[in-house]
Parts: structure tokens; sequence; C-alpha cells
């Protein structure tokens, strides 16, 4: 009997309390999914070409993805030219501020990647860039 | 005595925090993985008729062309990719509010493209704009 309080007195003593802790890692936990849910992701890979002057971005939210054949890759599936503007329209309506990153493959045609500008333009975000990677990055 | 007794009353009857500050920690970290810090790396780059190209064309701009098969053509002259810098250094030292015009064949490949891009804004104009013929 004895013992035993002494060693449930001890743990009470000098256990550490849990609860900022536990506040402050749920904060954690909700700026981590909500940054997640802020990019949207092309869904596919491409080859970047290599540049020394590139730039980082701090609103590069909207990606889309051109593919050597041409094919283009927005919001994890494959769009038609004509759907980017309703598309772009909508995240516009939902994050005035975000911006779109062009992520055109090193062999994909110029003919499509100015194609797809102007349409992201049309659709109300003028603030477009050209993706690159950095040299052996 | 009294009140410490009464405190380990409160102690028995709290949630115990731990098991749920496991669950939270492992749900933290599979959001931190997941979490795409990458920033995206890119060039600004207008487009011929677009509000903020205006600028440049008040007041001219260096011409670029790439050909179909990526010959890039500078002031009438085949210029290697690699001396794309040199030719924009010497041609905005003469105009320098000028911006410079890519102009692409529209089946040239964008490599290339963003090949001259880099070149131009190595030699110090940052105002570019892009334009595709057929």
């Amino acid at each position: 009997m004895r013992s035993q309080r002494h060693g449930g007195e001890e743990i009470e003593e000098h256990g550490i309390d849990l609860a900022p802790m536990l506040d402050f890692v749920l904060n954690l936990l909700i700026f981590f999914i909500i940054i997640t849910s802020f990019v949207r992701e092309t869904g596919t890979e491409v080859v970047r070409a290599e540049a020394r002057t590139v730039e980082h971005v701090e609103k590069g939210n909207i990606l889309i993805a051109i593919r050597p054949s041409g094919e283009i890759w927005m919001d994890r599936r494959q769009v038609e030219l004509r759907e980017i503007r309703p598309m772009i329209e909508r995240f516009h309506v939902e994050r005035p501020e975000d911006s779109v990153v062009v992520v055109a493959d090193k062999a994909s045609k110029t003919g499509i990647v100015g194609k797809v500008m102007d349409e992201v333009r049309l659709g109300g975000i003028k603030d477009v860039g050209l993706a690159a990677a950095e040299p052996g990055g | 005595m009294r009140l410490r007794r009464h405190f380990k009353f409160e102690e028995a009857t709290g949630i115990d925090l731990a098991p749920m500050l496991d669950f939270v920690l492992n749900l933290l970290i599979f959001f931190i993985i997941t979490a795409v810090f990458a920033k995206e790396l890119s060039f600004a780059m207008n487009r011929p008729g677009a509000q903020s190209a205006t600028s440049g064309k008040e007041s001219g701009n260096i011409v670029i062309n790439i050909q179909e098969d990526g010959e890039v053509w500078v002031d009438k002259r085949i210029v290697d990719v690699r001396a794309v810098r040199a030719n924009v250094e010497r041609l905005s030292a003469l105009k320098p509010d000028w911006g410079v015009l890519i102009v692409a064949h529209e089946n040239a490949e964008t490599g290339v493209l963003i090949g001259v891009a880099d070149q131009v804004r190595e030699g110090g104009v940052s105002n570019i704009t892009f334009g595709t013929t057929q």
C-alpha cells in the first residue's frame, strides 16, 4: 500500500502536462492539412527544361502540365484545351490570389504552350509562369 | 495533505491524453510527408496583346526567332542558344528600355524556348514576351 502510493505520487509530480503540447500539435496538424489541399497538382510527370535564372513563385498553386504528345493535365486529370478556361474561371473565383504555372515538357510544342497560356489569361488569371528546373536539381 | 488528495482524485477522472497525442502525432507526420513543399520554379512570361506586355510594345522589342527545327535567329543571324545572352546584352546596351519578343514556331520544342528565355534573363532583360507563329 505504501509503495503503491509512493509510486503513484512520484509519477504525478514528475509527469509532463501533455495538454499544451497537444494544442500545439493539433495546430500544426491543421496547418498541414490546409497546405496539402491548396496545391492543385497536375497528376502527371513531365521532364522540365533546365534554366539558371528561374525564380520561386510564392503563389503558384494551379499547375498545368503539357506532355510531349500535347496532352494537357490539370487538377489530376487530362483535360481538353477548351476545358481550361472554365476551370480557371472557377479556381479564380474560389481563390483570386492564386497564380498559374504551366509545366511544359521540354519536348512539347510551343504552339500548345502558347494556347494554354492564352486560355488561362482569358479565364481571368493574368499571372502565368512557365516552369523550369534548376540545373542539376 | 487533504488538498493534495483531492487533486489526485481529479487526475483520475481526467482523460488520458497520451494515446490521443500518439494518434495526432502520427496524423501530423503523415501530412508533413505528403505536403508538397517544393515551390514551383518558373519564369514570368507575357503574351502578345496582354496588358502587361504593352510597356514593351511602346518602345519596341528585340526580336528572337525560334525555327521549327530549333534554330535560333537574333538580329538576322543564326546564333547558338548559348550565344543568345551576348547578343541580348549587346542589343539591350543600345536600347536599354526595350523588351525581348521571342517568336517561336508552333512546332518548336519548349526546351529551346526555355533555354532562350533563360539566356535573355541572364543578359539582363526580364520583360519577355512570347509569341508563336505557324
